[in-house]
């Protein structure tokens, strides 16, 4: 091992000692915060206290948005099943039996053209 | 009034439905518009997929309901008429031309030898049975009894109308007491009042094509399998049930002016003539 290397090595152990020292002394294993200097800035209180009001109405919002969506579903399910039953359910085959056939010319204007199809 | 459009059967296709706006008028046009494509993809002789074409590729099949009803009722309608509506003129129609779907046959039809109508149809059960060489065309029939159907699915919604290119029933009756109905006639436009039942048109006025350097149009006379030659133009019927109205207003088409009004007015069915001079002339107690 040439002296080259060792001074590289040295180097390297420095570094990671220094960090190593700069990361104990931010911990500060020294110092305690007491509650009261927590309590202290009065804005992170009450940036404190509306996040929790926040949750809480987002926890409510979520629960009506639960209940109308399973209300929604329950309307869907219901509507589909309507529609199910409709387009299932067979129309008398037979035409259908109306009285005579009453028709005369009228004055009034058409909603719609007879012609030939 | 609710007003539903598009295009089906061939035609353009109208429902009117006499009921606030609301989900139970769309969900009733969709389903009415739903049975009408329904009864097209089964009874069009132009989708090779259709029950008719199985029936006429195969010359026999196990019907469904409608299939059978339609056939059923257009061998009724042979019967009645004495042979003028017959639903065996498949092959005078493609030997006149009108060999595809009237949207496409614009661009000309080919022509062949005309094929007289008549051929055997027999119906046991659910089994139809046609004689060899024989195809039904239902097109008229069949819209007719869509319409009939598409009316049944609307009429417990409210008051309607349902029109399928002229072809059309009513049930329930509107505020003004009656559908007003237009036709063009040389003589202007009439409208009758349609109060039950149903209307249909028939003429030559309209479905007319060029083939073989005639002009040709879609009312075959089943006697002889060549485009009906009549002194009508057209002819307006009203009936109980759209599929009466089309069988009655082909049937009086080929019966010619004076055979149809006389007809009409023993029968006691309503019709409205226009001759090809342009005289409009009203049978059967219509006034």
């Amino acid at each position: 091992m040439t002296d080259h290397v060792a001074r590289l090595y040295a180097t390297a152990l420095a570094l990671v000692v220094f960090f190593l020292a700069w990361a104990a002394v931010a911990a500060r294993p020294w110092g305690h915060e007491t509650a009261a200097e927590a309590k202290a800035d009065p804005r992170m209180v009450q940036l404190d206290r509306r996040a929790e009001q926040i949750r809480k109405r987002q926890v409510r919002v979520q629960r009506k948005l639960d209940r109308r969506f399973e209300a929604y579903r329950v309307a869907l399910a219901e509507r589909q099943a309507r529609i199910a039953a409709v387009q299932a359910s067979p129309a008398p085959v037979a035409t259908p039996s109306v009285a005579a056939p009453s028709v005369g010319t009228v004055p009034a204007a058409p909603v719609t053209q007879t012609r030939s199809s | 009034m609710e007003r539903h459009v598009f295009r089906a059967l061939g035609t353009e296709c109208e429902l009117l439905l006499d009921v606030d706006p609301g989900p139970d008028a769309v969900l009733a046009l969709a389903t009415a518009e739903g049975e009408i494509r329904r009864l097209e993809r089964l009874l069009s002789r132009f989708r090779p997929d259709s029950e008719l074409s199985r029936l006429n590729e195969a010359g026999e099949l196990e019907a469904g309901d409608d299939l059978l009803a339609v056939v059923r009722l257009a061998l009724e309608a042979r019967e009645r008429t004495g042979g003028r509506f017959d639903p065996t003129v498949h092959d005078a129609l493609v030997a006149a031309g009108y060999d595809r779907s009237f949207d496409d046959l614009q661009a000309g039809g080919a022509c062949s030898p005309p094929v007289p109508a008549g051929g055997a149809v027999r119906v046991q059960g659910r089994r139809i049975e046609l004689e060899p060489g024989v195809r039904l065309d239902l097109g008229g029939i069949g819209k007719g009894y869509a319409v009939d159907r598409a009316v049944v699915r609307l009429a417990g919604v409210g008051p309607c109308l349902v029109n399928a290119g002229g072809d059309l029933a009513v049930a329930g009756v509107p505020p003004g007491g009656v559908w007003p109905v237009g036709l063009e006639t040389p003589a202007g436009e009439i409208t009758l009042g349609v109060a039950e039942g149903a209307l249909a048109t028939s003429g030559r006025d309209r479905r007319r094509w060029r083939a073989g350097g005639e002009e040709r149009h879609h009312l075959i006379d089943p006697a002889t399998g060549r485009p009906a030659e009549s002194d009508l133009v057209t002819v307006t019927v009203a009936a109980r049930t759209a599929v009466e109205a089309e069988v009655a207003a082909k049937a009086l088409f080929l019966a010619g002016e004076r055979d149809a009004a006389a007809e009409a007015d023993v029968l006691g069915v309503p019709a409205l003539l226009v001759t090809a001079d342009g005289r409009v002339r009203f049978a059967g107690g219509l006034s």
